[in-house]
């Protein structure tokens, strides 16, 4: 005895193909009410009708998919037809909107806005003062970095500037269009680091919410990068964590793969102090140790666990400087 | 160069190296491709360097005619993308307004894919757009009207062989055409090389209830692609 269904109908049918019992789907059928009904069955559940004759044969085994090669299963009608397809094209739209929901995305699009900001600015930044110190002879590029894009972008000409920045004006003027192109440069550079603040605050404030314990671990940006590359908390959860550790070191593991050594760590784990501050034969241990840790730290968040306190990250801070004290010296070639 | 054009099929023909579809929505291109009119039908071209089936239909040994649906059958498409494939296969399938009656079930994961997909689908009857993961037999069923006549796969993800013997197990109907488009490098890196892996594909696709009538390299068009050209087997009794 088994039990084939559809959205329309369900039925039970006995090895021989003869029907006991049939229901079918009221016949003040909607658009919408089957948009809903189809997304049930898409999730697996049952349809009504299937589980009204499921509690009446309660041996039946029941089927969905054997309504594909039953051969006395009814055809659609036209009209059937054509509410179906009214019903995938708005099922179809209502999971694109659903996309938005997603944090995952949300993050990816974020972090990624606030990735691709920093190295624009950085690029434009070094330009930027490059450019200014061109020009001005006498201004300390180093010292006066921070300051160097603000006087430019608010200057009225070269000399004005330099007068902002306290320095001797320049022995040779620019022209005045490419003082206008390098105070217009300048006046991006500062506006550019202005949306830089804005999408990190944005970013650091979604991951703390969305994975606790990992930016407690490894910094909020950090946390988000190793949720981006792996697409999607789930993912980064169900990873293990050797691979964790080499999350975004693609072209050392496309390096690896043709022979080379295994990378020892990502950029991600190599922005941490922990790794990029120990002394070289230590940072590969030190990054397999806070992998471990990361894997675990994800996984909290994701499976619903209770997030690390101070005292756990101290703990694994200590445990950290511990394997740096264990290996003083370089180990003998 | 003008060729004589050879007839594939009901709505696909050929010129020389290049192919064209009898567009369904006239006047209207899906991703810019060229149109041009001959004797009040128009034409869409199909470029065999985006469309793996396309490039299947100029690379085979065989009769082209034999890899493509019959107008009004039953279509599935597993990794349907931007829909620029599936608009073709809707051109032969379906027709304009359908009024072949045919139906294309067209399965994306990617909310931003479908949503060229769904807009697609809006112009042209007869197709009907799924989001959820192809791999899965239970996302798909509610939608589908019968069993396929014809179903392509073309997903990057790893062991596709297994989850299309899988797919035409569940959906195909037993006689039916299966198109398998197969990346050498979405599969697992532990395989070997290129060769090795397309024939531990084609070993799976083997042992199961599937024929491979034809391994059609896509050599110069799709660089390290094959099609595996299969028949479902009819049991008899």
């Amino acid at each position: 005895m088994r039990i084939h269904y559809d959205w329309r109908l369900a039925r039970v049918v006995d090895s021989d193909g003869e029907v006991f019992d049939e229901l079918n789907w009221s016949p003040k059928r909607s658009v919408r009410a089957l948009a809903d009904r189809l997304s049930d069955l898409q999730s697996g559940r049952m349809s009504p009708e299937a589980r009204t004759l499921s509690k009446r044969f309660p041996d039946a085994e029941v089927n969905g998919m054997a309504a594909m090669s039953d051969l006395d299963w009814p055809e659609l009608e036209a009209e059937e037809q054509e509410m179906l397809s009214e019903a995938a094209a708005i099922l179809a739209k209502r999971g694109v909107a659903d996309a938005a929901a997603d944090l995952d995305r949300r993050l990816d699009m974020l972090s990624s806005a606030a990735i691709e900001l920093r190295s624009s600015w950085t690029t434009s930044e070094a330009r930027c003062i490059e450019w200014a110190g061109l020009f001005l002879s006498e201004a300390d590029l180093d010292g006066q970095r921070r300051e160097i894009p603000a006087a430019v972008a608010e200057a009225e000409s070269i000399d004005a500037a330099a007068a902002a920045l306290d320095v001797a004006t320049p022995a040779h003027q620019p022209e005045q269009a490419e003082w206008v192109a390098l105070n217009g440069h300048a006046v991006g550079v500062v506006a550019l680091a202005e949306r830089l603040g804005v999408a990190e605050a944005a970013t650091r404030e979604l991951a703390r919410q969305y994975v606790p314990t990992l930016s407690m671990l490894v910094g909020p940006l950090g946390a988000s990068r190793l949720v981006v590359l792996a697409g999607g908390r789930e993912r980064l959860a169900r990873m293990p964590s050797g691979s964790l550790q080499v999350l975004g070191a693609r072209g050392a593991m496309a390096a690896h793969r043709r022979g080379a050594p295994s990378p020892k760590h990502s950029p991600v784990l190599f922005s941490l102090p922990q790794v990029s501050r120990s002394p070289r034969w230590v940072r590969g241990k030190i990054a397999r140790y806070m992998a471990g840790k990361c894997s675990i730290a994800v996984r909290v968040d994701h499976f619903d666990g209770e997030p690390w306190g101070e005292e756990r990250i101290a703990e694994i801070n200590q445990e950290c400087e511990n394997i740096r004290e264990r290996f003083p010296k370089p180990p003998r070639r | 160069m003008a060729r004589k054009p050879v007839k594939l099929a009901w709505g696909v023909r050929r010129e020389g190296r290049s192919l064209w579809t009898r567009n369904a929505v006239r006047g209207v291109s899906v991703r810019g491709e060229r149109r041009k009119t001959d004797s009040r039908i128009e034409w869409r071209a199909w470029d065999p360097t985006r469309s793996k089936v396309a490039a299947a239909l100029l690379r085979t040994n065989g009769d082209p005619s034999r890899l493509l649906p019959e107008t009004g059958s039953t279509c599935l498409y597993l990794g349907a993308s931007f829909g620029s494939t599936v608009s073709h296969i809707h051109d032969q399938v379906c027709g304009s307004q359908n009024h072949h009656g045919g139906q294309v079930v067209a399965v994306e994961i990617a909310p931003r894919a479908m949503r060229d997909l769904s807009e697609l689908s809006c112009h042209r009857p007869g197709l009907v757009p799924v989001l959820g993961d192809a791999r899965q037999p239970q996302t798909i069923a509610p939608y589908i009207r019968s069993q396929a006549d014809w179903m392509h796969q073309d997903l990057s993800i790893a062991d596709q062989a297994k989850t299309f013997v899988r797919m035409a197990g569940a959906f195909l109907r037993p006689g039916g055409t299966g198109l398998l488009s197969l990346k050498a490098a979405s599969e697992r890196l532990s395989d070997g090389d290129d060769d090795s892996r397309f024939a531990k594909a084609a070993k799976i696709l083997q042992e199961s209830d599937l024929e491979v009538i034809e391994r059609i390299n896509l050599k110069g068009l799709e660089e390290q692609h094959v099609v595996f050209f299969v028949r479902k087997t009819i049991h008899s009794g």
